[in-house]
C-alpha cells in the first residue's frame, strides 16, 4: 500500500468534482434541500415502543385503579411493556430503576403510578374536590413522535379505564418529565437522520456512477496497468468520498444550527466520525454493485433498490418501531439504521462513544467489509 | 541488442471467450530495442494479446515473460507502459491533470514530473492546450493526450494499441520520429496499426489472423518471401498459404 498513489487517486476524484461545478454544488445543497423539504412531511404510526411501568399504587381495599389502567395499556399496540415493577418486586427503588432503564436506552419511557394513586382519586370522587392524583412519565424525548405517542396512549388508557369503572374521568395529571431531549423540537429529531441519509445517498450514487464510468471508458484497465494496486484505488476513492461526506455533513450541521437552531448535546466530532464511516461503507457498496453492472443504465437501477428501503425503513423520519414487524429485519440490514441511531443518540441524548460504540463498530465493520470485497472483486478478473 | 534477451517472450498463449478463440497458441519473441508492429484485421486478437501481457485479461493457457519477469506482474510499472485502444482518459480533467495523475501513479517526484510533462506534451503537440479539459479536445487530440500519458514514465517497453489512429499526417510523422529516437535509446515499442505504411516502418512485423500469428519478420523479408510488392498483398498471400 503506497500512500502517495492512494492520495493521487483521491486528488484525482476531488479534482474532477472541482471541474464539475454543478455536481459539486448539488453535493452541498441537496442535503440542505432535504432538511427543508422532508422536514415538514413527517409522519408514521408508532408501534411497539418499549416502556417500563412502575406501579407503587397501594389501592383501596381490593380495588386498584392503576391495575385497570395497566390492563388498558397492555392492549395498546403502541406500547411494548417490558416489565411491570411494583413495591413488592425485588427492586430497592422502583422509580429510579425505571428511570435508569430510560437513561440506558432500554426503554423510551417509564410510566410511574404513585403510592396514593387510587386513594387520591377515590377521595376526589367522594368530595368532588381537593387534590387529584397524577401519573408520572419519564420520557426519552429524543424522538418527538414517540413522546407524543406514549403520552397519548397513557391519556387514552386513563380515560378508557376510568370511564368504565367510575363513570367519569377525574382530572388526573399526566406529568411528563424528559429524561432526554428536554426542549427538543421536530427538527432536532430528524436532523441527524436527514444528514445521514443525504451523505449516504450522495456517496452511494457518486460511487456507483464513477466506477461504472471508470470501467466503461477503459480508465480502470489503464490504471491497473500502472503500478497502482486495487487496494490503493479503492482506498483512494473511499478517502475522497469520505471527505465529500464530511464536507456535506458540516454544511448541513451548520445550516441546521444557524437556521433552525437545532440542539446538539453530544460531540460533533463523534457525529462526523459516524457519518464518515457511513460514507465510506456506502462508497464500497456502490463499487460492489457497479461491478455487477454492464453499463451505466444497469448501474443506475441499483440506486432505487438501495435508496427506497433506506429512506423508509431506517428511521430517518419515523422510528423503526413504526416499521411493520415483517419489514423490520430489513431495517437491521441497512447500515443507515445504525448511523442514524448513533448520530441521533449523540446529537439529542448527548451520548458518547461509550454508549454508541456498538453502532459505530457495526458501521466500521460494514465499511471495512465493503472495501475488502471491492478489492477482491477487482482482483478477480 | 541480443545480449539483453527478448523484451517480450510469449509461449503458447491462448484466450478463449466462450466459443470465440480470441488468441490461439501464440508464440512471440520481441527483441529489445526494436519497433514491433502487430497487424491483422479487426478481431484478429491484437488487443487481447496486449491486454494479456498487461495483466488485464487472464490467459486461458500459456505463459509470457516481459523484461525477464513472468506475467502477470505488478511493479514493473516504471519500466512498462500501455496505451489502450480506446482513449481511456478522464474527460473531466485537463490534459495536464491527466498527465500529472499518471506520473503520480508511476511515482515520479515533483521535479521530474514537471520536466516529463513538458517533454511528452511537446511530442504530442499539446503544450498549448494543456489546460483544456480532455473532453473539450478533438478526437485526434484526445488520442494524442492518451499517448502522452503512456510515455510520461519514460518506459523501457511500451505497448501502444493503435497510437496513430485519427492523428493527422504531420503529427504522425512526428510520432514516428519520436519512436525511432526511443529505439535509438534502446527502448522497445510494440504497437498495433491498420496503416500499412506504418507497418513498413517497423523493424519486425507480426501478422495476426483469427488469433494466430501467421507470419513474422522484417517487412522486407515478408515481401521477399511472398514475392509481393506491398505488405497488404503479402498478408493476403500468407492467409492463403495457411488456409491450404
Ligand atoms: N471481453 C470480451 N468478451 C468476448 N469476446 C471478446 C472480448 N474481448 C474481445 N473479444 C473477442 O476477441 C476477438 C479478438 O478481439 P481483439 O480486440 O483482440 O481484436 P483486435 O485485433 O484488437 O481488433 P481491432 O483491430 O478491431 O482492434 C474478437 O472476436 C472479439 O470479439
Ligand atoms: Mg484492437
Amino acid at each position: 500500500m503506497n500512500v502517495r498513489r492512494t492520495l493521487a487517486i483521491t486528488k484525482k476524484v476531488l479534482r474532477s468534482l472541482r471541474h464539475d461545478r454543478r455536481t459539486a454544488g448539488f453535493l452541498v445543497l441537496m442535503p440542505v434541500f432535504m432538511i427543508a423539504i422532508f422536514g415538514f412531511t413527517f409522519g408514521g404510526e408508532v408501534k411497539d415502543v418499549e416502556v417500563y411501568i412502575v406501579n407503587l399504587d397501594q389501592g383501596v381495599g381490593n380495588s386498584s385503579l392503576s391495575d385497570l389502567i395497566i390492563a388498558q395499556l397492555q392492549e395498546d399496540e403502541t406500547l411494548d411493556i417490558v416489565e411491570i415493577v411494583t413495591s413488592t418486586s425485588n427492586v430497592s427503588d422502583p422509580a429510579s430503576y425505571g428511570r435508569e432503564k430510560v437513561e440506558d436506552g432500554d426503554a423510551w419511557a417509564c410510566i410511574i403510578f404513585p403510592e396514593n394513586f387510587t386513594s387520591d382519586i377515590m377521595a376526589y370522587v367522594v368530595t368532588l374536590g381537593g387534590e387529584t392524583s397524577s401519573i408520572d412519565l419519564m420520557l426519552d424525548g429524543s424522538n418527538t413522535n414517540i413522546v407524543q405517542a406514549v403520552t397519548a396512549s397513557v391519556q387514552g388508557a386513563v380515560s378508557d379505564a376510568l370511564t368504565e369503572d367510575i363513570g367519569f374521568v377525574p382530572p388526573i395529571q399526566v406529568q411528563g418529565e424528559m429524561v432526554y431531549g428536554d426542549g427538543m423540537s421536530f427538527i432536532d429529531t430528524f436532523a441527524p437522520g436527514v444528514i445521514s441519509l443525504a451523505v449516504m445517498m450522495v456517496t452511494f450514487m457518486l460511487s456507483i456512477i464513477s466506477f461504472i464510468h471508470e470501467r466503461t471508458t477503459g480508465t480502470l484497465a489503464r490504471l491497473l496497468a500502472t503500478p497502482v494496486t486495487e487496494g490503493e484505488i479503492v482506498l483512494g476513492y473511499a478517502t475522497a468520498f469520505g471527505l465529500v461526506g464530511l464536507v456535506q455533513s458540516i454544511v448541513v450541521l451548520a445550516t441546521a444550527l444557524l437556521l433552525f437552531d437545532i440542539q446538539v448535546e453530544g460531540s460533533l466530532l463523534l457525529v462526523l466520525l459516524i457519518i464518515f464511516l457511513l460514507g465510506v461503507g456506502m462508497q464500497g457498496l456502490g463499487f460492489l454493485l457497479s461491478a455487477n453492472a454492464k453499463n451505466e443504465f444497469q448501474a443506475i437501477q441499483f440506486i432505487p433498490l438501495i435508496l427506497f428501503p433506506s429512506i423508509l425503513l431506517s428511521g430517518v423520519f419515523w422510528p423503526i418501531q413504526a416499521v411493520p414487524a415483517l419489514l423490520r429485519p430489513v431495517s437491521y440490514f441497512l447500515p443507515l439504521t445504525y448511523a442514524i441511531d448513533a448520530a441521533r443518540s449523540t446529537m439529542v441524548r448527548g451520548w458518547g462513544l461509550g454508549e454508541v460504540w456498538l453502532d459505530v463498530l457495526i458501521l466500521a465493520v460494514f465499511a471495512m467489509a465493503m472495501l475488502a470485497l471491492s478489492v477482491l472483486l477487482m482482483r478477480k478478473r | 541488442m541480443d545480449e539483453l534477451g527478448p523484451a517480450v517472450a510469449v509461449k503458447g498463449l491462448c484466450k478463449e471467450y466462450g466459443t470465440i478463440k480470441a488468441v490461439q497458441d501464440l508464440d512471440l519473441s520481441i527483441p529489445s530495442g526494436c519497433i514491433y508492429g502487430l497487424i491483422g484485421p479487426n478481431g484478429s486478437g491484437k488487443t487481447t494479446t496486449i491486454k494479456m501481457l498487461m495483466g488485464l485479461v487472464r490467459p486461458t493457457r500459456g505463459t509470457a515473460e516481459m523484461l525477464g519477469h513472468v506475467i502477470p506482474i505488478k511493479g514493473l510499472g516504471l519500466k512498462v507502459s500501455y496505451m489502450p485502444q480506446e482513449t481511456a482518459l478522464y474527460a473531466d480533467l485537463t490534459v495536464s491533470e491527466n498527465v500529472q495523475f499518471f506520473s503520480e501513479l508511476y511515482g515520479l517526484g515533483p521535479e521530474l514530473m514537471r520536466s516529463r510533462e513538458e517533454e511528452v506534451l511537446k511530442v504530442v503537440g499539446l503544450s498549448e492546450r494543456k489546460d483544456d479539459l480532455v473532453g473539450h479536445l478533438s478526437g485526434g487530440m484526445q488520442h494524442r493526450a492518451s499517448l502522452a500519458c503512456a510515455m510520461v514514465n519514460d518506459p523501457q517497453l511500451m505497448f501502444l494499441d493503435e497510437p496513430t489512429v485519427g492523428v493527422d499526417p504531420e503529427l504522425r510523422a512526428g510520432f514516428w520520429d519520436h519512436f525511432n529516437m526511443l529505439k535509438k535509446e534502446g527502448r522497445t515499442v510494440v504497437l498495433t496499426t491498420h496503416y500499412m505504411d506504418e507497418a513498413c516502418r517497423c523493424d519486425v512485423v507480426g501478422m495476426m489472423h483469427k488469433g494466430r500469428l501467421i507470419a513474422e519478420g522484417a517487412p522486407g523479408e515478408l515481401l521477399q518471401e511472398t514475392g509481393q510488392s506491398n505488405l497488404e498483398d503479402a498478408f493476403l498471400a500468407f492467409i492463403r498459404r495457411c488456409g491450404r
